[in-house]
């Protein structure tokens, strides 16, 4: 090899990858999810190299963990499982003659679906037999064999977990047993032409029997375990091992924290079926501890949209089993339906995450400054080689803690939302809101009134803040995976390394030294695990008992070595720990490290457990992108499979969907504080797809969802442009708002615009969507375009509709849009602005000198402003004449835009239109000035040729008239004869003057000279105008 | 009671072996971790090519769109030979 790997790898980092994206998203890319430290890669075959006659149990724990995997498929197959009866045609009258056809027809259908059905049922049975048989063999007093080990412990429960999953699942999908009904009817229809359908007959009949009864498989189990009566000592034993876990919560992430409580009601019930044997578990664990975990937890989220309850299980089971019936005390527990108010309420601020809001918050700031101050002192650490063993242990092993609490806040804060979504299934509302809807009450489907109406606005900021935290730090801590997992298996190296060659050492020494038993177990342990050749202080383990009085010098002389145990190597310490303190008797009362049986000291049994549920936790810290990928998911908040059912529809509309109904939130309440957080709600699209490809693996649900995804996307695009334009609209207004004024106003606080950050979004360039990357920036820009187009295009037809005064009030608007575009374009490569009016103003050919303003302007004052204005001179203003004709009534009215077309905010658009009701009816210097600014050199000589040909025409056309009323004037009027004073003169020249036939020619004279001198008066303001713009 | 560790009477060889264990370990995990440094630098390479490729896409589109403009300039100029005699 020419060039060392580290070396050619740490070259890369030379490499300037730097990326102006905010991490607005959470994770969407998983290097690896591999689990290859909780699931053992190679299923634990390396456990035998170690001689621990295991053999038989890593036998047993593999076989039940194929039986878990198809168990997982079995349930989401039912879980997914739609009704097939909804979808085949009814035959129409006209055809009856080919039922019988229809019957085969829908028999194959259904028979492909039943046969799932059926084999769901079979595995159930043998599932049950080969765990009860499992049980059995390892529960005996006298132990042939050794084991169970805690893998295995492990394994029977999630087992069984899978079992009552299944079980509960079977219970709670009313179409299975509807579809098989009818599947029956057409069977027998069909079966009628068929020989030999006994055996046929049978196996349906067996199937109605298993699908029609519920718990069915719970029931199939006891009976399965207690056919030999000998399973109750394991029993007893996985019940301390759940109720220590549970109580103890150390090593428990949330998924296993809640298979433990689902378990545990049914470990109950079916380890006090028997009587002699139900006092002996009391003596195990005192019931009230059971009492507590039960009422602690009172709905356990089970599926998605499908929660467990332990009351409402121990109530129902208790029919079925009578010697359980006598347990009053567990079947008092209240279900969540009956829990009385005042402990509800107690319950509520339990489960609601708004009331853990502030501690959430100071948790997850405190966390990630922390985590970020640990990656830089492992970023100092990696620059500066040879650094001393010290300094770097304690950079590394803070990494670690550092990273066991980031797996603890994501395990608790997932851990939330899960039990907040089921405490809500549990608690539907019970009045929907009918104000805001126009529907019906009726047409309300349960799954709105469990999800919809029975988040608050609160609930769901709530709700919002805290997926943005999950991902937040799961993206972080992900980021740094391949720097971090060195410092990792280091620091578990260590722990291990630590334990067993330092601290089994001084218990060898000590406490052990007079028992052979246990202290064989400790040297195996220490075979097993030590890494000798690791710790430079001794390189032979013969030679420690020489160095006995060095001891503190050599405690901190590991050379470390970034290598993680096996999977195989912590199931074999767990096992020999649990061996060691049980004295390899499982039937010793108390709990695993709660007596002190074996004699062995209380501070040697202390560091015992500590290592050992230390082990548990490494073996998550290991599979880092893994556990992360698993906390962070919160695909389920989609997922409503169960109550798709019960509403008898195909798809609930989107307002129904949780990540919908976050984004919307969002988008209503404009928040500046969730602004950023808008694309996060995507993200639980992408978790539910990845959901429903890999887990539930199914192609109609992934569709379903690409559906949803691309609609809520435009919708959220659409929407996030209108936010946007909006605010920069308020903005533009408020700052061009005569400050004068604002300050003047009483109430001026309401023109100033609350300010919001858009940064963030207008840096997105790739947002991750299911698998796809989107540049929502250029989409943005794109949008934006349209918007200032559209903008434009509405003020200029507002324009059109309006007559000429309206003048100020479009330049106002478009001066507002043209500023609104300025502080856009800081953000964003928008077309240029002169550009897009030009555009909309049909002016871009470079010979045309017109345009639509200046076309629709001439329009005006040629058809309303010169026929129907008068000058009023001491104000210098036209005024619209009482007397003329009005064109008001053509005028097709605007449809009102919508608000951003104004500007912006209510209140803004109301101020601008007081101010431009004030120039509405009349024409003066201010319109003049608007006339200049919007129509510019460019399009004013068009204007002032077209008026001085206006002029030239009407003078033209004036000619005749004038000659007209000219002949009406006598030839020649000498001087008046004074005689009759001044009102015979009057009177005389009223003879002379013979117009009254003439009067119209002459009024429409008058009126054409005041269009010329309205046309001069109107140049005159030009000019003063002109003149003051360009002196 | 059955023992745990029946067969460990070869102790050793079992040391031994978990000894050569831990440094075959060390090194596997060595190059697996190198791999995965290497594929995390290729996409955070693919991510950051791609905001790259986005902007000079946005600054080609820009241009575009004047182009065009311009185009169409032009044209309504050249269709009017008239205008500029």
């Amino acid at each position: 090899m020419a060039i060392p790997v580290e070396e050619a790898i740490a070259a890369l980092s030379t490499f300037s990858l730097e990326d102006e994206q905010p991490d607005v998203q959470g994770l969407a890319v998983l290097l690896s999810s591999e689990r290859y430290a909780t699931n053992s890669p190679i299923e634990y075959s390396d456990v035998a190299a170690y001689r621990l006659s295991l053999g038989e149990d890593t036998k047993a724990i593999n076989q039940l963990n194929t039986l878990i995997q198809e168990g997982k498929e079995m349930a989401s197959l039912l879980y997914t499982y739609r009704s097939c009866v909804k979808a085949l045609p009814q035959l129409p009258d006209s055809m009856k003659h080919s039922q019988a056809d229809l019957y085969l027809e829908t028999y194959q259908v259904l028979d492909l679906e039943m046969s799932r059905l059926r084999e769901i049922q079979r595995w159930q049975a043998s599932a049950a037999s080969k765990l009860a048989a499992d049980m059995q063999r390892f529960s005996r007093p006298e132990r042939l064999v050794n084991g169970p080990t805690i893998t295995h412990f492990w394994s029977m429960l999630k087992l069984l977990d899978v079992l009552l999953q299944l079980d509960h699942l079977k219970n709670a999908k009313a179409s299975i047993p509807n579809d098989f009904s009818w599947y029956k009817r057409t069977f027998t229809q069909v079966s009628t032409q068929w020989q030999d359908t006994d055996t046929m007959r049978e196996e349906l009949d067996d199937l109605q029997i298993f699908l029609s009864t519920r718990w069915a498989i719970l029931l199939n189990l006891h009976a399965e375990m207690f056919r030999t009566n000998t399973v109750e000592d394991i029993l007893q034993v996985l019940i301390v091992f759940c109720v220590e876990s549970l109580e103890l919560d150390f090593a428990l992430l949330f998924p296993e924290r809640h298979t433990l409580l689902r378990v545990l009601p049914v470990l109950v019930v079916l380890a006090t079926s028997s009587e002699k044997e139900s006092e002996s578990l009391y003596k195990r664990v005192k019931i009230n501890r059971l009492l507590n975990i039960f009422k602690n937890d009172p709905v356990i989220p089970a599926f998605p949209d499908l929660h467990l309850s332990p009351a409402a299980i121990l109530k129902e089971l208790s029919s079925y089993f009578q010697n359980f019936s006598s347990q009053t005390r567990l079947l008092t527990l209240a279900a969540p339906h009956e829990i009385p108010p005042r402990e509800l309420q107690d319950y509520q601020r339990h489960y609601l995450i708004l009331n853990h809001m502030g501690t959430i918050r100071a948790e997850h700031d405190d966390f990630s400054i922390r985590f970020a101050s640990a990656m830089n002192q492992m970023i100092i650490l990696k620059s500066s080689d040879g650094a001393d063993n010290d300094w770097s242990r304690d950079i590394k092993g803070n990494m670690y803690d550092t990273v066991v609490e980031g797996f603890q806040l994501l395990s608790r804060w997932t851990g939330r939302i899960w039990e907040q979504c089921a405490w809500k299934f549990s608690r539907p509302c019970k009045e929907p809101p009918i104000s805001d809807s126009q529907q019906d009450s009726t047409t309300f489907f349960d799954y709105e009134k469990v999800v919809r109406w029975n988040y608050t606005a609160e609930e769901r900021r709530a709700l919002l803040e805290l997926i943005g935290y999950i991902k937040s730090i799961g993206l972080m801590m992900q980021h740094c995976d391949t720097l971090v997992s060195e410092a990792l298996w280091e620091t578990i190296h260590m722990e291990v390394q630590d334990f067993v060659q330092d601290k089994l050492d001084k218990m060898l020494r000590t406490t052990f030294r007079k028992k052979k038993d246990l202290s064989r177990i400790l040297s195996d342990m220490r075979t097993l695990s030590a890494d000798w050749m690791a710790n430079t202080s001794k390189a032979d383990p013969e030679q420690h008992s020489l160095h006995q009085e060095t001891e503190e010098t050599r405690q901190n002389t590991f050379y470390p070595r970034p290598v993680a145990p096996t999977a195989a190597q912590i199931h074999c310490l767990q096992f020999l720990i649990c061996e060691l303190v049980s004295g390899g008797n499982l039937r010793k009362p108390g709990g695993l490290f709660g007596n002190n049986g074996s004699g062995i000291p209380v501070e040697d049994i202390k560091q015992l457990e500590t290592f050992f549920y230390k082990l548990s936790f490494f073996l998550h810290i290991l599979d880092y992108t893994a556990t992360i990928g698993t906390l962070t998911d919160l695909g389920f908040l989609w997922f409503r499979e169960f109550y798709l059912e019960s509403s008898r529809v195909i798809q609930f509309p989107i307002e129904c969907s949780l990540p919908w109904m976050l984004v919307d939130h969002v988008i209503e309440s404009q928040d500046a504080g969730l602004l950023e957080s808008i694309l996060i709600p995507l993200d639980l699209y992408n978790d539910s797809a990845q959901h429903a490809l890999t887990c539930l693996k199914q192609r109609f649900l992934y569709d379903e969802i690409e559906a949803e995804v691309d609609l809520s996307f435009d919708l959220l695009v659409q929407k996030l442009n209108e936010i946007i334009f909006t605010y920069y609209k308020s903005c533009a207004a408020s700052t061009l708002l005569d400050s004068s004024f604002t300050y003047a106003c009483d109430d001026g606080e309401k023109y100033f615009v609350k300010p919001l950050r858009f940064d963030a979004i207008f840096k997105l360039r790739r947002v991750m969507i299911l698998g796809r990357t989107v540049d929502l920036r250029s989409l943005i820009t794109q949008r934006m375009n349209k918007l200032f187009r559209e903008n434009i295009d509405f003020l200029l037809e507002r324009f059109e509709n309006g007559d000429l005064c309206a003048v100020v009030e479009l330049q106002q608007l478009l001066d507002i849009l043209e500023l609104t575009h300025q502080l856009i374009s800081r953000f964003l490569e928008l077309d240029s602005y002169s550009l897009m009016l030009s555009e909309m103003q049909e002016n871009l050919s470079l010979v045309s000198y017109s345009s639509r303003i200046s076309s629709q302007m001439w329009n005006e004052m040629q058809s309303d402003f010169l026929p129907n204005f008068i000058l009023c001179n001491t104000t210098q203003r036209f005024v619209r004449s009482l007397k003329g004709a009005h064109h008001n009534s053509q005028r097709s009215s605007v449809s009102a835009g919508k608000p951003y077309f104004y500007c912006g905010s209510h209140d803004l658009t109301m101020a601008y239109q007081g101010l431009a009701g004030l120039y509405r009816d009349f024409f003066g210097i201010p319109h003049m000035f608007a006339i200049v600014k919007l129509l510019g050199s460019r399009s004013l000589p068009g204007i002032i040729r077209a008026l001085l040909d206006h002029i030239s025409s009407k003078i033209t056309a004036m000619v005749p008239k004038i000659t007209a009323l000219q002949e009406a004037l006598p030839k020649s009027i000498g001087l008046l004869s004074f005689d009759g004073g001044i009102a015979g003169c009057q009177k005389i020249i009223h003879e002379i003057l013979t117009w009254e036939a003439k009067s119209e020619v002459k009024i429409e004279v008058l009126h054409d000279l005041k269009e010329i001198g309205s046309a001069l008066y109107w140049m005159s303001l030009l000019d003063i105008v002109l003149v003051s713009i360009f002196p | 009671m059955a023992r745990a560790g029946g067969g460990m009477g070869s102790a050793v060889n079992v040391g031994i072996a978990v000894q050569a264990d831990w440094e075959n370990r060390e090194f596997i995990s060595n190059i697996s971790l190198n791999v995965r440094r290497l594929f995390d630098f290729l996409l955070r390479f693919e991510a950051t090519t791609k905001s790259k490729l986005a902007s000079l896409n946005e600054k080609l589109d820009s241009l575009e769109r004047k182009l065009e403009v311009l185009e169409v300039q032009v044209s309504s100029a050249t269709t009017n030979p008239s205008v500029f005699n």
